[in-house]
């Protein structure tokens, strides 16, 4: 028997635009009083009318093409009806026929995840369950109805829980580069819906599990979790009912993070009928083919863009250029730093020295002490005089790195930082032969040692280290101590 | 003073001269309303203490001499359907009874900010839908030439309101034919204007790619006024227009009749039409050609299509509009249901009217997965298709005239038990609210019976001035539209 899992996922995304997607409330509506960032318009009142905020159906696009879409000339809203008492309207205005993109795909290692399109939708309302004198009551916060939406619909392209989490980990790593969503997963302003079923090839036949949509995943591990735990769930399913995917038997599950396991919320007869049609309130809107240029050259460069670029511009190894694309803004820090070298020879040397420092003592630093990276505090020019000071070989890359976050946490310069805790090497030979010279006439026995054993020498340089005070350049007192001896 | 008999001008004039005070005009028409609309039914609501505060801060005004709006010391009835913060907007229907709107609507605001008086909301189909009044949650109009008679719809209180003199002028909206067609019924003008010429913001939605709001008046040089103020871009209404707004009032005399090519087409006069009311409106055109006009033999051949084009993209639309109307948020609602579907199916079951429950029908079932290309795609191509055929004509023809309804104010009660004769009532109208054109309704005579004739002046798009323009003249040489039933 041979088993392949066959996932798509939608994912819908909050943009942090100003105001709502049909109405000018704000937008915020985390830890906000309820209904209190509400108008007719999103409270669904009579004669109310919604107007579209272009910034975000042109974020919506900027997404689009980021993810390689193609964008729509023309584009329209339409209604998705249904009820709900969230639902202020009593229909959704979403994109169906005719979304802004389509048509785009994420690579993860090498394997092409399809996307179908993205859209934009408007968010509902909440409600809150709560129980009053014994009394089961429902309340409906209106403020997050009508916050803008974007919906990322890839093809089933996705084979195992691990992509999906790559997938998703890509994704946001895009929008939040874009700068148009927080996208927190654990906040809601990222969502993930994954359909999951499995494709079973049996003694020559071919065998499709009931399509299963999982809903309620509100953490990374928990879209790994749930589809791990579907996956097993519909094999076994599988192995005692034998039954197959048709299009009736799709159905709804949530997924019970504390249990660790998904459970039937709804079975379908065959899609919803929501009745989508032209929404009449909106005219259809135009993007010329000039817009849609002018929308893909506000997007900055990429994740994949700057790994490239890392690895053949800035020599850096696969891995580091990963790590420092991870995050846009530590990124861009990052390369205001290597820019600042003129020197093109040198390019590339100075771009692994920084990296190192960046992604050794200071990562460390800002993790123990739980804070992010403060472009304030990160004076390029340092970074020039500490990388030709280790050049010069008067200062060690052990120190480098300690001055580095002395540097960081007082804004002084790395090499003062060096100088008053006499961490300069001294590679003046003449100091160095002088207390060579000294410590030769100080121990008498360890010359006679080195004369029978020369691999004794690292004694006689410990003790010439010691009376320089750990300035001395090492491999110099090394190399002036041996030749005083020969 | 006879309030009823002057115009505009001289009102604003005896104003300003403080010959009569606003509290005065509007309590002559608070009392008007008090003896005559118990007759009539045409308000909802009277709104006595609005207008009085109204007219109040109109005499203060004058009194230290400050500006006065263009409306100032006018009477204004306002269809139920268009929402009036702090006054009951009820849509004429029980299931949004008790509703005190947080906001008005933009064209109303408008008018408010001119210093019009409101006097009260009026009676019409519930949201608007129907063509008699009699669909009402509450109770039916009655026509004031006759009170047995209806006085059409939806927009029939507004209508009555006008025809009886209970105002100066009053708000209506037109979807398929409810500003043109009680206007007819009632021997009053009435104006629908081009889609997206007013907001539709406030206004209860019926069907949103129809509606237009509009105004009813005596005379076509009164609605120039009042549409110049309420037209234009509203930053809420996606839909309202950029065109810039003419200034209607003085271009009353820019269109020469003389060589206006006026197009009569054959569709609207043959079929169902009575042959009192063709030769009425036959009269009308004639007394253009008698002043230089041409008139041109057309033909819309897809007239015909118009109510099937219409019936099903309008309750399309209203199946959703209505959505919003669940008892949660504004209304009343039946309280103590099981559950939340029992809530919904217990509030709308009882207090929705059974033309609003088979409109939702209706609009749900051609939108259907199944149904809906052979319905509603259908129906958009074949809309696409009436608006190209006036496109076309109106390259050959200044302007379309034509009959607003087939037949003259109908008995109360004659057709309601027939629902698809009332859609027909509409026959003449609603091939303009799917083109999207505007058009103006004037009164042209009356039938043996004494009840009012009426014809439409039909424009290409935002031709408002045009159409307004004839209609002044045409008013210049007839007093139909000074003729007042007696009551």
């Amino acid at each position: 028997m041979k088993v392949t899992p066959i996932i798509g996922l939608e994912v819908h995304v909050e943009l942090k635009t100003k105001s709502k997607m049909f109405c000018s409330c704000d937008a915020e509506h985390f830890h906000i009083d309820p209904n209190t960032h509400t108008c007719p318009t999103c409270l669904g009142l009579p004669g109310a009318l919604p107007v579209p905020n272009i910034t975000a159906c042109e974020w919506c696009i900027k997404l689009g093409l980021a993810l390689g879409c193609t964008a729509n000339n023309i584009s329209f809203f339409e209604r998705k009806n249904y009820f709900y008492p969230d639902l202020a309207k009593g229909y959704q205005l979403t994109q169906y026929e005719q979304p802004f993109v389509v048509n785009g795909k994420i690579n993860i290692n090498d394997h092409e995840i399809r996307i179908n399109r993205a859209h934009m939708e408007e968010d509902t309302g909440k409600s809150v369950h709560i129980i009053e004198n014994g009394e089961e009551l429902t309340l409906i916060d209106y403020n997050r109805c009508g916050v803008p939406l974007v919906e990322i619909v890839t093809e089933p392209d996705i084979t195992s829980a691990q992509m999906a989490k790559d997938y998703l980990l890509k994704l946001q790593q895009i929008i939040r580069y874009l700068d148009i969503s927080d996208a927190d997963i654990e906040k809601g302003s990222m969502r993930c819906e994954p359909t999951i079923n499995l494709k079973i090839e049996e003694d020559g036949q071919v065998f499709y599990t009931p399509l299963a949509e999982i809903k309620n995943v509100a953490s990374l591990t928990g879209v790994q979790n749930a589809i791990d735990f579907e996956l097993k769930r519909q094999l076994e399913e599988f192995k005692e009912t034998k039954e197959v995917k048709n299009s009736k038997n799709k159905t709804t599950r949530g997924w019970d993070a504390a249990k660790n396991k998904t459970f039937l919320q709804r079975e379908k007869e065959g899609s919803s009928d929501y009745r989508y049609f032209p929404e009449p309130d909106i005219p259809h809107i135009e993007f010329t083919n000039e817009q849609i240029e002018a929308i893909r050259s506000t997007i900055s460069e990429l994740p994949d863009q700057k790994i490239e670029k890392y690895k053949s511009v800035y020599g850096l190894s696969d891995y580091d250029a990963i790590q420092i694309a991870a995050d846009k803004y530590f990124a861009q820090i990052y390369e205001s730093v290597v820019t600042s070298e003129s020197d093109n020879k040198n390019i590339k040397e100075f771009a692994k020295f920084v990296a190192n420092l960046f992604l050794g003592a200071i990562k460390t630093y800002l993790n123990e002490n739980e804070q992010g990276l403060d472009q304030s505090k990160i004076n390029p020019q340092f970074f020039l005089d500490l990388f030709k000071s280790v050049q010069k070989s008067e200062i060690s890359s052990t120190v480098a790195k300690q001055v580095i976050i002395e540097s960081y946490q007082s804004a002084k310069n790395p090499i003062e930082i060096a100088k008053s805790k006499g961490l300069i090497q001294v590679s003046d030979t003449n100091e160095i032969e002088r207390l060579a010279k000294e410590v030769i006439i100080a121990n008498p026995k360890a010359v006679e040692d080195y004369k029978k054993n020369p691999m004794s020498v690292g004694f006689l340089v410990g003790q010439l280290m010691r009376i320089s005070g750990g300035s001395a350049n090492p491999q110099m007192a090394k190399e002036v101590l041996e030749k005083l001896l020969q | 003073m006879d309030l009823q008999n002057i115009n505009f001008q001289q009102i604003r004039q005896l104003l300003l001269n403080k010959k009569i005070s606003a509290k005065e005009i509007a309590q002559f028409y608070l009392d008007r309303a008090k003896n005559i609309d118990p007759k009539i039914k045409a308000f909802i609501t009277i709104t006595e203490k609005e207008a009085l505060k109204q007219a109040e801060i109109i005499d203060e005004k004058i009194k230290n001499n400050q500006n006065l709006g263009r409306l100032a010391g006018l009477v204004m009835a306002v269809k139920d359907i268009y929402l009036t913060k702090g006054i009951e907007t009820t849509a004429s229907s029980q299931v949004l009874k008790g509703y005190i709107p947080q906001y008005s609507s933009t064209v109303y605001q408008k008018l408010i900010d001119e210093d019009v008086i409101v006097i009260g909301k009026t009676n019409t189909d519930p949201f608007a839908f129907g063509c008699s009044t009699e669909n009402s949650g509450f109770f039916t109009t009655k026509n004031p030439w006759d009170l047995d008679r209806v006085p059409g719809g939806s927009s029939g209180g507004s209508a009555a309101a006008m025809s009886a003199d209970l105002c100066h002028f009053a708000l209506g909206t037109d979807t398929g034919g409810s500003i043109r067609q009680p206007s007819s019924l009632c021997g009053v003008s009435g104006l629908k204007t081009t889609y997206g010429r007013n907001s539709r913001f406030g206004i209860t939605a019926m069907a949103s790619s129809f509606d237009c709001p509009g105004v009813f008046a005596h005379t076509a040089a009164d609605i120039a006024l009042i549409t110049e103020i309420t037209a234009g871009k509203d930053e809420k209404d996606a839909t309202s227009s950029n065109n810039e707004v003419p200034r209607y009032t003085e271009l009353l005399d820019s269109v020469d009749l003389k060589g206006l090519k006026i197009g009569i087409p054959k569709e609207y006069f043959s079929g169902s039409i009575n042959e009192e009311v063709k030769d009425k409106v036959m009269e009308a055109a004639l007394e253009f050609e008698k002043r230089g006009a041409t008139l041109v033999d057309i033909s819309l051949p897809s007239t015909d299509l118009g109510i099937a084009v219409y019936y099903i993209l309008v309750p399309s639309e209203i199946s959703a509009n209505m959505a919003r109307y669940d008892g949660i948020r504004f209304g009343q609602s039946i309280e103590n249901t099981p559950d939340i579907t029992s809530y919904y199916m217990k509030t709308r079951g009882e207090f929705m009217e059974p033309e609003v429950k088979r409109r939702i029908i209706v609009g749900t079932y051609a939108l259907s997965s199944g149904y809906y290309d052979a319905y509603y795609t259908k129906a958009s191509k074949v809309r696409t298709i009436i608006k190209n055929e006036f496109l076309e004509t109106l390259k050959n023809v200044d302007v379309i005239l034509a009959p607003v309804s087939p037949t003259t104010a109908w008995k109360i009660g004659e057709k309601v038990n027939d629902p698809l004769q009332m859609y027909l009532a509409d026959v003449f109208t609603v091939c303009i609210n799917v083109a999207g054109l505007p058009s103006l309704a004037l009164p042209c005579g009356f039938d043996k019976s004494n009840l009012p004739v009426g014809f439409q002046l039909i424009g290409n798009y935002f031709e408002e001035s045009k159409i307004l323009s004839i209609g002044h003249q045409y008013q210049k040489f007839t007093d139909y539209h000074n003729q007042k039933p007696k009551l």
